[in-house]
């Protein structure tokens, strides 16, 4: 680089500038040219052809293997994508299977987590429930408290029975 | 630009391409686990640096190329930047196809092998993260297939981006131009190769831009003392190299359909998948569509298509690069994690589990 400049400086031209100019000017003119063929209908219609008969002759090459190997009692091409693609539908099959079986889980999971919400509230109205047998037998303990020692002198034995169904049913 | 002669530079490109780097290359390193297989394809799940703080990403990748691409290699991959950032990613990779699946139809590979591993996906991730609320994100052809899929399956993912996806295949330049069905012999082609071979496929890219095959070189030799280039340009021609053969049947109905017909911009069509209509007005989840300026292959035209027949809310940002560049830039990568990051951190499954709730 420094010689480039120092040639330069002696009024030299600086061929690393030039020659890259040059391929830039030269890559620019190339890519118009091939723009112009890549897009050209004829060009394109023409490829198109040549793809086309190369298809074709493949095609009849690979017949012509199969036939051989056929003639030869010999599985051909044709017969190990067969086997290969009867794979890959049982493959499918399995999945399909499996798609259910992992659907049948969602639903067991719903269902199971449905039972256990209905059991949770289930107990928890049982529960609601005792608690508000609980407040009413309290109620009426203490209204049978207020009302004991005007009753207690007058009928004491007629108390004493009253008490013990209330009881019972508390402990039920 | 470097200190050394152009002389200096030849000996340099010669000495390093005498090494054969392409064949040493080594791409696809981030560490994940395969969650899925179905056929050739299977589901690679990208665990999440850190843990998700993110909804998990399904990205479907097209069926011309291997996955790779997205993962190219340290400090120039896309999956290693949304790992780095909490994103579990599930990636779709179609594998390759073997003469067996010249057979294999458009609507196997979307209503089949695309939708059975999204739902795989979210399984996963509903026993491992705790959430099946999806994102997915569709990259060129894998970007058209998963549009079609969630325009049939609407509400099977929360929101959708896709990458160089065509849609209005008539703006896609000269692709467009080459498939033409009275140049473009596609039932010889098809009838006579049974699938699209990968040679006609690396052949095509090519002559998109002949050009290209000689700026490569004189890009390398320019750079040829920069190691971190000279180890991106291997990869990148590494996995240029690395086509794969397209499903025949798949392919008949892809170009017959998209290229010849138009027919995703056509919501009155009587294009029939499984029965059922291809319609992408029936989407409606909100859809990212993201660009490349430099786009050859899916001009930014052809990816902003959707706009205009989709069924929901959809966006378009024009990012920096080409059809390929753009996943090993930084500018799609951010672009990506800003529309993730959108979502906010990942919700409660919403179903089996949640509808238990």
């Amino acid at each position: 680089m420094a010689d480039t400049a120092s040639d330069t400086a002696a009024g030299m031209p600086d061929f690393s500038k030039l020659s890259n100019d040059m391929y830039q000017q030269w890559e620019q003119a190339m890519t118009a040219w091939w723009d112009q063929v890549l897009d050209s209908p004829d060009f394109l219609k023409a490829t198109g052809q040549n793809l086309s008969q190369v298809a074709h002759a493949r095609k009849q090459y690979e017949q012509a293997v199969d036939e051989g190997l056929h003639k030869m009692h010999l599985p051909t091409r044709q017969d190990l994508v067969r086997v290969a693609r009867i794979a890959t539908l049982l493959e499918e099959r399995l999945l399909q299977m499996e798609d259910r079986l992992l659907a049948m889980g969602d639903q067991l999971d719903v269902l199971e987590k449905e039972t256990i919400q209905a059991r949770v509230e289930a107990a928890e109205a049982r529960l609601e429930m005792r608690e508000k047998l609980a407040e009413l037998q309290a109620r009426l303990d203490a209204g049978e408290a207020t009302a004991a020692p005007a009753t207690a002198t007058a009928t004491p034995r007629r108390r004493s029975t009253a008490k013990k169904p209330a009881r019972s049913s508390k402990t039920e | 630009m470097t200190d050394l002669t152009a002389i200096d530079q030849t000996i340099e490109l010669v000495r390093y391409l005498a090494e054969r780097p392409v064949d040493r290359a080594r791409t696809g390193q981030t560490p994940h686990a395969i969650i899925h297989r179905q056929n050739k394809a299977c589901v690679r799940y990208f665990h999440p640096r850190g843990g998700a703080k993110h909804a998990p990403l399904f990205v479907s990748m097209p069926l011309i190329n291997t996955w790779t691409v997205f993962d190219l290699m340290p400090g120039r991959s896309v999956i290693e930047k949304l790992v780095a950032a909490g994103v579990p990613v599930y990636l779709l990779d179609w594998g390759r196809p073997g003469v067996e699946d010249q057979p294999v139809t458009m609507v196997e590979n979307i209503d089949g092998i695309l939708m059975r591993a999204l739902d795989r996906s979210r399984r996963h991730a509903r026993a491992h993260l705790g959430t099946d609320v999806f994102d997915v994100l569709g990259y060129c052809v894998g970007g058209t297939f998963l549009s079609i899929a969630m325009a049939r399956h609407d509400g099977a993912a929360r929101r959708m981006a896709l990458l160089a996806a065509p849609i209005d295949f008539h703006k896609s330049g000269r692709l467009s131009t080459w498939a033409q069905p009275d140049s473009f012999p596609l039932d010889d082609i098809i009838d006579g190769f049974g699938n699209f071979p990968k040679e006609l496929m690396r052949s095509s890219f090519a002559w998109l831009r002949p050009m290209g095959q000689l700026t490569k070189y004189k890009g390398l030799a320019e750079r040829i003392d920069d190691d971190g280039f000279r180890e991106l340009w291997a990869a990148m021609e590494q996995w240029n190299g690395d086509n794969v053969d397209f499903p025949g049947e798949t392919y008949r109905e892809y170009v017959r359909r998209c290229y010849f017909d138009n027919a995703l911009m056509r919501t009155d069509g009587d294009w029939e998948l499984g029965g059922r209509r291809v319609d992408l007005s029936q989407g409606t989840i909100p859809v990212q569509v993201f660009a490349a300026g430099g786009d050859h292959i899916a001009a930014p035209a052809a990816c902003r298509g959707i706009a205009d027949v989709w069924g929901g809310p959809v966006q378009t940002m024009v990012v920096k690069g080409g059809h390929v560049g753009v996943c090993i830039g930084n500018s799609f990568p951010k672009a990506l994690l800003a529309w993730i990051e959108q979502g906010g951190a990942p919700t409660a499954s919403t179903g089996a589990v949640a509808e238990a709730k």
